[in-house]
């Protein structure tokens, strides 16, 4: 039963993708919305009918390492779980947003696959079955954003280049120990493998991968461009659920059942690192945007910090707070992207200066708002609240100034998310914005459920915290328990203290510009910072830039070589042998007295050598 | 039976081409399907042998002209190669009847493509090293006129070079030839085999051979014919430059140098060093240039590169992946030069400057490039994933780490210049004015073309258990 659930996760949804263009034919959209809120359905059946099983299924396929493996386990049914919860409530939301859209039928094609690619990713048991997946995720990403506004392309392939050359690392890496002593299929490997020699480049290779899934920096620069490109549940869906499970997950395996990752090894101070300075940096950038989607975007990016360093501590607490703040992350952001998709819906912007006093007139969509924007800023008792300290908790044993860092970026994240509110929710309203209404049912009942979530995992969070213990299995936790109310009063203490500095430095920031739209102001234009957020404006620190840069200087010293053996081959071979042909020419021309002179002068050679061999 | 099988999958295209501008004067229609029939057949011949030599027997046709004991030889890579080569060899022909109805010389142009695919398959059974050198010359001949197919002065010219080129390195690989005989007093692959079973070949000989295998299959320093021969029509560049021809100078190094000789293990670092080095500067050159036809045919010689990379290296994963390369590389980039002739044929330009937009009016050939282009750039579900990861692994399992971070650059500039090239082409604003889809053979040929690209990857362990059974086979024997 479990072994055919295994195999019917990516099989449903990658089929019913094929079926989509043969239903698109007609005018009638009712036929592919079923299919994909059917699939969705199934989808969240067979993910439910498999949470918490294991199962097994391994078939041969290219021989040697690599094998037709798929496993089911704790971790990866809560992820197929995850997956299959986001399906539905993009499904269903889906359709009362993409009403007008012409690209409907490529869009859902594209969001079943990535349903079965991303289901395939997460049960595959063999790393390079798993990077066939993997991979193949980069196919619906490409799709997604080139639908979305006319320009989008560029930013279409901005994702693809990224991604797939991170995508090519993870492959070398695969490579790497494909041709060592160790096996690709991870329920084979006895033992993790420790990282020392080829294995750590490896490790380092695949790391690469898996928090580029994850969109954490320095790979995170196309998510930015994509909320103002790409159809808005795109973002929902994609950078930040779907890549934020299978990311964080991956990064999960990696650290925990393939590589070794040691307390104080290079390589968690390393993750550590990335860890706080993706926090920090990105939620500097998210504090300045003027855009819904953008702000939205950026912090997408700045939780996965938090991700990374909860597991790179190697601790306990932080592997669980991480793994939580994953779900959390997920189920919060996903929220906060949709009801900017209200809004856009229903006003036809996104740009804050445009919002504003929109609370009466979408409620609903408000509440929603509040309950997420409370839960990424780390308010009890919401869900997000209990992952952070989770976090705080382990990078705090590790060393205080990752504590520091992650505590720093709390305070940035309730200050861009207390202005966010204030210039789209509460303030003065625009006389345009004055007749809208509240957003459809099919698009208020997906984030009215993610709210809910967010409320339930955080009253309830021994439920999932539960479940991640098992994951790490009772030697792993040394039979502690992470639930309910943090254990540390002076972790509470700091995070009170601030969230409540944020609070004052966001009445400073009004009083200070007179707007809510204003309230960072004071860091946007304070002295260090003006220059720096100027630079960043012009894509100065975009690692994407400086590739396409080096790869532009590299292509030219590459073509003036070429040009060079080409000018080689032109001028010593092709032209000396055509003047040799032509000077050869000149002694056939078709005079007949000349070929009389040959004739004779050969006659007379023939003569002589005759004579002289006699 | 077998050996008769052997004989007329070389034998029915060549003797059969000289008839066909027999059958053109008569009828347009009945040429075109011959020229088909004559390709299908020798298709059927070669798979025919399959079952035979699945079992490891090989199969041999008797002597002529005292050359040695045996002209033709089939064994498990040559009827891999043969196939693909005439899987994508047929599809182009068909592809053709389309593409080429509206010019001149059609009778011409049938009967030197049906000989250039016999004189292939001459080339890749022959068990012999002057036969080998015979058919390679035809194929030589036959690129010369297919280049120069449309007789102006800058097209001839471009099929000078090409031919000037590649002369030149068969040249001096003929003399390559004679030192092999004059260390084994034959010319007999198999005498020869035995001959060096324990004795590497001398250096000297190696190196002039690879005179003339770099300069048929395009690598630096003799590629740069590849690129100016895209003057030609789009059915020949697909046929010549991406899919057949250059996998000659590939196959004859897997047959000599892999399957017959053992050579110096320098070789094993040096090869792939040129190979990798051609395969970045041509990458590079192919993200500047502007020219649709020039941008895929440096595409070739920088995949072909990674083709030499895994035979090369001298460990078997790398050798299958080479192999699984060959065929993958020969699907998706004759798909590629195809797609290339339908747009060149519906917008009368090359230059990708000029275009945009094409996806609305070319619905299925976008598709199809986007395929193909997602198999070259090693995206799964796509075949070409699985033969860049087996020769990636190769290097690595080498331990030429450096090696492997010159291909990773390599890779990296082709996913760069090939969505340039695909949003350039078919993305964007409509610049111009707006073309039509292909005539429906050119639609299907290259939409059958991107099936397969996509087919290959999802049934990647049929094609992979066989080359695994040859690898063992070839390693084995040597």
């Amino acid at each position: 039963m479990n072994e055919s659930c295994l195999i019917l996760s990516f099989t449903i949804p990658l089929i019913a993708a094929l079926l989509i263009p043969l239903l698109s034919r007609g005018s009638s959209r009712v036929p592919v919305d079923v299919l994909a809120v059917a699939v969705s359905i199934a989808n969240g059946t067979i993910a439910c009918i498999m949470l918490g099983e294991t199962a097994t299924v391994s078939l041969p396929w290219l021989g040697e390492k690599i094998e037709l493996a798929f496993r089911l386990a704790p971790f990866n049914s809560l992820i197929l779980a995850g997956i299959a919860f986001f399906g539905i409530v993009l499904a269903v939301y889906s359709i009362g947003f993409l009403r007008d859209d012409s690209h409907w039928a490529q869009y859902y094609l594209y969001f079943l696959l990535t349903i079965g690619f991303a289901n395939g990713a997460a049960v595959a048991d063999n790393l390079v079955l798993l990077l066939f997946f993997w991979e193949g995720l980069l196919i619906p990403l490409f799709g997604f954003i080139v639908i979305g506004r006319p320009e989008a392309f560029r930013t279409a392939v901005k994702a693809l280049i990224i991604a797939g050359v991170c995508d090519l690392a993870m492959a070398i890496g695969a490579g790497i120990l494909f041709c060592g002593p160790w096996q690709l299929t991870f329920s084979r490997l006895t033992q993790p493998i420790a990282i020392e020699g080829a294995a750590a480049v490896a490790f380092v290779l695949l790391i690469i991968g898996a928090i580029a899934k994850a969109g954490s920096m320095p790979f995170h620069t196309w998510i930015p461009d994509a909320a103002v490109d790409a159809p808005l549940p795109f973002m929902a869906l994609v950078p930040a659920a779907i890549e934020k499970l299978l990311g964080i997950y991956f990064l999960g395996r990696l650290t925990l059942d393939i590589f070794k990752l040691e307390e104080g090894s290079w390589a968690s101070y390393l993750l550590m690192i990335i860890g706080a300075l993706t926090i920090l940096a990105a939620v500097m950038m998210a504090l300045v945007q003027k855009d819904y989607k953008k702000l939205l975007a950026y912090h997408a990016i700045s939780q996965v910090g938090y991700m990374i360093l909860g597991i790179g501590t190697a601790l306990p607490a932080g592997i669980i707070g991480g793994l939580f703040h994953m779900f959390n992350n997920a189920i919060y952001k996903c929220c906060l992207f949709l009801t900017g998709g209200a809004i856009e819906k229903q006003t036809g912007s996104t740009d804050l200066k445009k919002l504003g006093g929109l609370a009466s007139r979408m409620p609903v969509t408000f509440a929603c708002f509040f309950v997420a924007a409370c839960s990424i800023s780390g308010v009890p008792p919401f869900n997000g609240f209990f992952s952070k300290e989770l976090i705080y908790d382990g990078a705090l044993e590790r060393h205080w100034i990752f504590y520091a860092l992650a505590l720093l970026g709390s305070f940035f994240t309730a200050a861009s998310f207390l202005k966010l509110g204030h210039a789209a929710y509460w303030g003065p309203r625009s006389e345009e914005n004055d007749k809208i209404s509240e957003a459809p049912l099919s698009m208020l009942l997906p984030m009215l459920s993610l709210a809910a979530v967010c409320v339930f995992f955080g009253l309830f969070n021994q439920l999932p915290i539960g479940k991640l213990e098992t994951v790490l299995g009772v030697v792993r936790t040394n039979g502690r328990h992470f639930a309910g109310w943090p254990a540390s009063s002076m972790l509470i203490g700091l995070t009170f203290i601030g969230l409540t500095a944020a609070i004052l430095n966001h009445l400073f920031g009004v009083k200070r510009s007179g707007s809510g739209l204003g309230a960072s102001d004071h860091f946007h234009h304070a002295p260090i910072l003006e220059t720096m957020y100027a630079r960043a404006e012009l894509r100065k620190f975009d690692p994407y830039e400086w590739g396409l840069k080096s790869a532009d200087v590299l292509a030219h010293w590459f073509w003036s070589l070429d040009r060079a053996i080409d000018w080689f081959l032109e001028a010593i071979l092709c032209e000396r042998t055509l003047d040799l042909s032509h000077t050869l020419s000149l002694i056939h021309r078709g005079s007949y007295t000349l070929y009389l002179f040959w004739c004779i002068s050969g006659g007379v050679l023939v003569v002589l050598y005759l004579m002289n061999s006699l | 039976m077998s050996s008769t099988l052997l004989l007329a999958a070389v034998l029915v295209p060549v003797l059969g081409s000289p008839v066909l501008p027999l059958i053109g004067s008569y009828s347009e229609r009945a040429r075109n399907l011959s020229a088909l029939v004559l390709v299908l057949i020798s298709l059927a011949a070669s798979t025919a042998l399959l079952p035979v030599i699945r079992t490891g027997e090989n199969v041999f046709t008797g002597s002529v002209l005292s050359l040695g004991p045996t002209i033709f030889h089939a064994d498990m890579l040559a009827v891999f190669m043969a196939i693909v080569s005439i899987i994508v060899g047929a599809i182009i022909v068909f592809y053709s009847f389309g593409y080429i109805q509206s010019f001149d010389h059609r009778d011409e142009y049938y009967f030197v493509v049906v000989l250039f695919l016999g004189a292939m398959m001459g080339l890749i059974y022959a068990n012999n090293l002057i036969i080998l050198y015979l058919f390679w010359e035809i194929t030589a001949f036959a690129c010369w006129r297919l280049i120069g197919f449309f007789r102006e002065d800058k097209q001839v010219l471009k099929a000078n070079k090409a031919f000037l080129i590649t002369m030149f390195g068969s040249l001096v690989m003929l003399i390559g030839f004679l030192m092999i005989y004059s260390q084994t007093g034959t010319f007999d692959l198999n005498l020869i085999k035995e001959q060096l079973k324990n004795t590497p070949v001398s250096n000297g000989a190696v190196i002039l051979i690879l005179f003339g295998i770099l300069s048929k299959s395009a690598t630096l320093p003799f590629h740069t014919w590849l690129p100016d021969a895209g003057v030609a029509p789009s059915p020949v560049t697909a046929l010549l430059h991406a899919a057949v021809l250059v996998k000659i100078g590939v196959y004859v190094f897997a047959r000599l140098f892999v399957a017959t000789m053992s050579i110096d293990p320098i070789w094993h670092t040096f090869v792939p060093w040129i190979a990798g080095v051609s395969s970045m500067v041509s990458a590079g050159a192919a993200l500047l240039e502007n020219d649709m036809k020039r941008i895929i045919a440096y595409s070739t010689i920088s995949q072909l590169g990674f083709i030499f990379l895994g035979l090369s290296i001298g460990n078997e994963i790398g050798i299958v992946g080479g192999l699984l390369y060959i065929l993958m590389h020969s699907l998706a980039k004759g798909g590629l030069f195809l797609c290339a002739g339908i747009v060149e044929h519906g917008t009368h330009t090359k230059d990708i400057t000029k275009m945009g937009g094409l996806a609305s009016s070319m619905p299925v050939t976008t598709g199809a490039f986007l395929v193909c282009a997602l198999s070259v750039m090693g995206i799964p579900p796509f075949g070409g994933f699985f033969s860049k990861f087996l020769v990636l692994a190769g290097a690595v399992k080498s331990n030429q780490y450096a090696l492997a971070a010159v291909f990773f650059i390599g890779a990296v500039f082709t996913m760069l210049y090939l969505t340039r090239l695909f949003v350039m082409i078919f993305l964007g604003e409509a610049r111009g004015q707006s073309a039509h889809e292909g005539t429906p053979e050119m639609v299907v040929s290259v939409a059958l073309l991107g099936i397969l690209s996509l087919a290959g990857g999802l049934f990647v362990h049929i094609p992979l258990n066989y080359l695994h059974a040859t690898t063992r086979m070839l390693l084995g024997g040597s």
